[in-house]
């Protein structure tokens, strides 16, 4: 690893500094998130038992060991990538597990501890075996065939299973042995790799008219073969397992990087036209869209009906009993809000936290929107500007989905908030998808320094980035 | 891309930045409205984190109170009605349920029931603060009359609304069948539905849920007690008719009335006829169809509103039913069917009333022809005792004036010396007028509502009374009403 005084370049002020120095502001960063994750903790903790809580030691280190080794990580695998989005989802990860041992049952704090150590375990692993973006490139095909292959799964007989209490057609789970999973969480992923690596590629077909068509030039239509069929199975598959959420997402995802890379506004209004006509089919097909849909027009009358409003109704009035500050942590009254340690979270926190809470998580996941967007512009190939913007498209959308749906911005969609609902194959996929955004990151910024460093004589001489 | 990676951050930040607005618009703007909300469970749960006012019998028996909570339940406070009153007051006092809602004077005086704070009444009320208080409602009904009720009834379906003439108040409103309201304030959502859904199923033919007395205005014709009303039409509004013979008939044979299709026969078999002072004591069927035909729809229609029918009784107590006569300007009564202005003249078809109505129309002839507003709290006194509100009488309507009612009461005091209603065995001190009713009821009357009305004593009545019996159809009013009405009035002239 170069020294940090090798990275001490004359006319380079201006950018943020060298490795060691976004490491030693995200190590900065993490020490604080883990002091507002413990602060919460004890106050959640004396909110609900009026005591100090007794593993508090344990908790402490569980925290910052985990922060830390993250950030060892970096220190070692992505050394120039950004250093705000670590804390952030450090920090967000943190506040979730906070609420989730708040509201209880205890082993679901158990298990959500679990999981971010599997996460951070996953978050690693990416970081050491994906060390070029442009591996994840090579392997494009297979990873269709992954998420194919895992949005099929819950399917399965035996295997998939339904946790909705609701509507046991939704199936989004697969269960082997103890470990139960939503594999849409990892497909998401391949699908938006996949995607990020055949419109790099075919990008100049799918924006240039090369195709004769009498005398004239239009849109080649065959490079969307394979994109509409991966959609359209996505779509289908999403269909038959009653998953609105993550059908709306990846549909966004798709019409979103097909812009970025075209950059022809055509294909986003033929993709909202396929959206309503989509919407419209499926309202009639599912009774479970139609139901969100009047639940969300007509929220006070449907209370009491069976698949009813009763849990946005139960959401909104923790949110109003919350108010500006909240009513504190551990003092909220939160039994009657329906799945409130997954889904409903976010009211949790509206409720205990207030406004300034909620804030606090909205402006959050702007932050980290903000950083995969800077990602996204300093990446060094198409493949990978496309990959970053893809991934923060992912994360930000879905966070946004899941929380305008309970403050009724949108119909509600059963998606998990990231990094805060309780969900082992949610927190384990999103860990991935930083690390991937870290290795974008680490990737670009590292060439920009070597294209300085080249610029610049003087620096070259003390021993430029390897790259 | 840069510039379109650009405008998507762009059109993200927006999102967020509508979820932000929305956000302040539930958290700060709509906050209040939506944390005192009735549904949400913050608001209700407060309600029983404090105790709830009490609701007594005139009396002094404590029908419904708040005692302190399980320690295995979220709540503080649980509201009981004991035991000995809780069927016999369930259809006055309703219930107090966190699951259904309140029913009942439960629910028309809950806000004197809810803890509140002690009205400022000195500056130094203003300065301090004093721990919520609860008040206690007492009601007009005392328990002894409406044990009497329930005693009478014996089993069997049926109602009894008592009214003090003079006042409006209610001196017993009982109704069988009747429901627990403990199982339904139980505090679990599983025994408080389960208690409901068996409260609004069939029981004895009716829904315990739904009082007979007042809350099931379409359910009885009031029979041949409706005469009373035909009368009061004739004097009020066809006074030429009240000396003129009507012809005497056996059955009125088919098409007399326009659309009639069958013979219309007198209750009591036999042929009948003549004025109204010789028709009225014996119930002549066939004597106040014609009466009525004559009086005609517009005048039978009016005089009925003045006895308050089709109106919802003003009485304090919720859900009460729109009791109606008659939709004599309707297109189904009126319309090619002269017939249905017949029937109802004498009280079915197109006439139904609750038995809270009849006693409303019995307590309107009590009181010179007023009737007065019918209802159930007489006052209430904060917990330091201090008088809160009381009810101040009030009257309601007119009904008729005061020589018509004095004509009307000399007919049914004859019903009881003279009439149908001799055999009740009414002790000649009472001084008792009433009238017998026997409406015919179930599909190809089958069966018969047994109604009577009367008030006691006629020179200076102090009970006004409606009961009804649904019966077999070879009973009478007079049979199965009678002793009823007798027991009740003999309880109240006996004094407290």
């Amino acid at each position: 690893m170069p020294t940090l005084l090798s990275r001490r370049l004359p006319g380079q002020d201006a950018r943020p500094s060298g490795p060691n120095a976004r490491r030693r502001t995200e190590l900065g960063l993490l020490i604080l998130s883990a002091l507002i994750i413990v602060a919460a903790y004890v106050l959640a903790a004396a909110g609900t038992t009026a005591k100090i809580p007794g593993d508090l030691g344990p908790f402490l280190a569980i925290v910052i060991g985990l922060a830390l080794a993250a950030h060892i990580a970096n220190r070692l695998y992505a050394p120039d990538a950004n250093p705000v989005l670590l804390p952030l989802v450090s920090l967000l990860n943190g506040l979730g597990y906070v609420m989730i041992a708040r509201i209880g049952p205890p082993h679901f704090a158990t298990a959500q501890a679990g999981w971010t150590a599997v996460g951070v375990g996953a978050y690693i692993v990416t970081l050491i075996v994906v060390r070029r973006t442009r591996d994840l490139d090579r392997y494009r095909y297979l990873l269709l065939l992954a998420a194919v292959v895992l949005m099929l799964s819950p399917l399965i007989p035996h295997v998939g299973s339904s946790v909705s209490t609701v509507d046991s057609t939704v199936k989004l789970w697969v269960r082997i042995g103890p470990i139960s999973g939503q594999p849409v969480e990892l497909a998401k992923l391949a699908l938006c790799i996949f995607f990020a690596s055949y419109f790099a590629e075919k990008r100049e077909l799918l924006s240039v008219p090369t195709y004769r068509l009498g005398n004239r030039l239009i849109l080649d239509p065959r490079p969307l073969g394979p994109i509409l069929l991966a959609w359209g199975f996505a779509m289908l598959v999403l269909g038959a397992e009653r998953d609105i959420g993550f059908a709306l997402l990846i549909f966004v995802l798709f019409i979103s990087m097909l812009w970025l890379a075209t950059g022809r506004s055509l294909y986003v209004i033929v993709g909202l036209i396929l959206f309503a006509v989509g919407a419209l089919v499926a309202s009639h097909l599912f009774s479970q869209v139609d139901a969100r849909v009047e639940n969300w027009l007509h929220p006070w009358s449907r209370v009491n009906l069976v698949g009813g409003s009763d849990q946005l109704v139960q959401g909104i009035y923790g949110l109003g009993t919350g108010g500006l500050t909240g009513t504190g942590l551990g003092f909220g009254l939160l039994g009657y809000i329906p799945e409130v340690n997954s889904d409903y979270i976010f009211a949790a926190f509206g409720t205990e936290m207030g406004l300034l809470g909620t804030t606090l998580i909205v402006f959050s996941f702007v932050l980290i929107v903000g950083a995969g967007l800077r990602i996204a512009q300093t990446a060094r190939s198409e493949f990978a500007k496309l990959l970053a913007a893809g991934l923060t498209v992912i994360i930000g959308l879905q966070a946004f989905f899941i929380m305008a749906g309970i403050v009724r911005l949108l119909p509600l969609t059963g998606i998990t908030l990231p990094f805060m609902a309780y969900g082992g194959s949610s927190l384990v996929a999103n860990y991935i998808l930083i690390a991937l955004l870290m290795r974008v990151s680490d990737e670009g910024e590292r060439a920009i320094v070597a294209a300085q460093a080249t610029a610049t004589p003087v620096a070259s001489s003390a021993g430029g980035p390897s790259g | 891309m840069a510039r379109r990676i650009r405008w998507l951050g762009i059109g993200m930040v927006l999102c967020f930045f509508l979820l932000f607005l929305q956000l302040n618009n539930i958290q700060v703007v709509k906050a209040h409205q939506y944390a005192t909300a009735a549904g949400n469970p913050v608001v209700q749960r407060a309600l029983y984190d404090k105790p709830r006012g009490v609701i007594q019998s005139a009396d002094g028996k404590i029908l419904a109170q708040s005692v302190r909570a399980p320690k295995s339940s979220i709540y503080q406070y649980k509201r009981v009605y004991p035991e000995q009153w809780a069927t016999l007051f369930s259809g006055v006092v309703g219930v107090d349920s966190i699951n259904l809602g309140n029913y009942g004077v439960e629910e028309s005086y809950n806000q004197y029931l809810v803890a509140h704070s002690r009205p400022v009444t000195s500056i130094k009320d203003l300065l301090t603060t004093s721990p919520p208080i609860t008040d206690t409602v007492t009601l007009t009904i005392s328990s002894r009359l409406q044990q009497d009720a329930r005693n009478a009834l014996a089993g069997r379906a049926g109602a009894v609304v008592a009214i003090n003439p003079s006042t409006g108040a209610i001196l017993a409103l009982y109704a069988n069948p009747t429901f627990d309201p403990n199982p339904l304030a139980s505090l679990s959502g599983a025994t408080e539905n389960k208690a409901f859904k068996a409260d609004t199923t069939n029981f004895l033919g009716y829904t315990p849920f739904t009082s007979l007395a007042y809350q099931d205005a379409t359910r009885f014709g009031p029979g041949s007690t409706f005469k009373t009303v035909t009368t009061a039409a004739a004097y009020d509004r066809a006074p030429q008719l009240v000396n003129t013979p009507v012809p005497s008939f056996g059955p009125i044979p088919s098409g007399h009335f326009q659309g009639q299709t069958q013979p219309l026969a007198n209750d009591a078999g036999g042929q009948c006829g003549g004025t109204i002072a010789i028709m009225l004591p014996e119930s002549c069927d066939t004597g106040y169809a014609i009466l009525g035909t004559e009086i005609g729809a517009p005048s039978m229609t009016a005089e009925a509103d003045g006895f308050g029918f089709n109106q919802q009784p003003p009485i304090d107590l919720p859900h009460n039913s729109r009791t109606q006569i008659s939709d004599f300007l309707q297109p189904n009564c009126y319309q090619n069917a002269q017939v249905f202005l017949a029937y109802s003249s004498i009280g079915q078809k197109c006439t139904t009333a609750s038995p809270l109505q009849m006693a409303m129309v019995a307590s309107a002839f009590a009181d010179n022809g007023t009737l007065m507003t019918p209802h159930v709290m007489a006052q209430i006194r904060d917990s330091d005792g201090n008088l809160v509100t009381q009810y101040k009488p009030t009257a309601w309507k007119q009904a008729t004036s005061a020589a018509t009612a004095a004509a009307v009461t000399n007919l049914m005091k004859e019903v009881v010396t003279a009439g149908t209603a001799t055999g009740v065995g009414f002790l000649p001190q009472d001084d008792v007028a009433a009238k017998t009713g026997t409406a015919q009821a179930g599909v190809g009357n089958t069966s018969v509502n047994g109604w009577m009305i009367a008030f006691a004593p006629a020179s200076h009545p102090v009970i006004a009374i409606a009961v009804v019996v649904p019966t077999k159809v070879t009973n009478l009013g007079a049979t199965v009403a009678g002793p009823v009405v007798k027991a009740m009035i003999e309880a109240a002239l006996s004094g407290p």
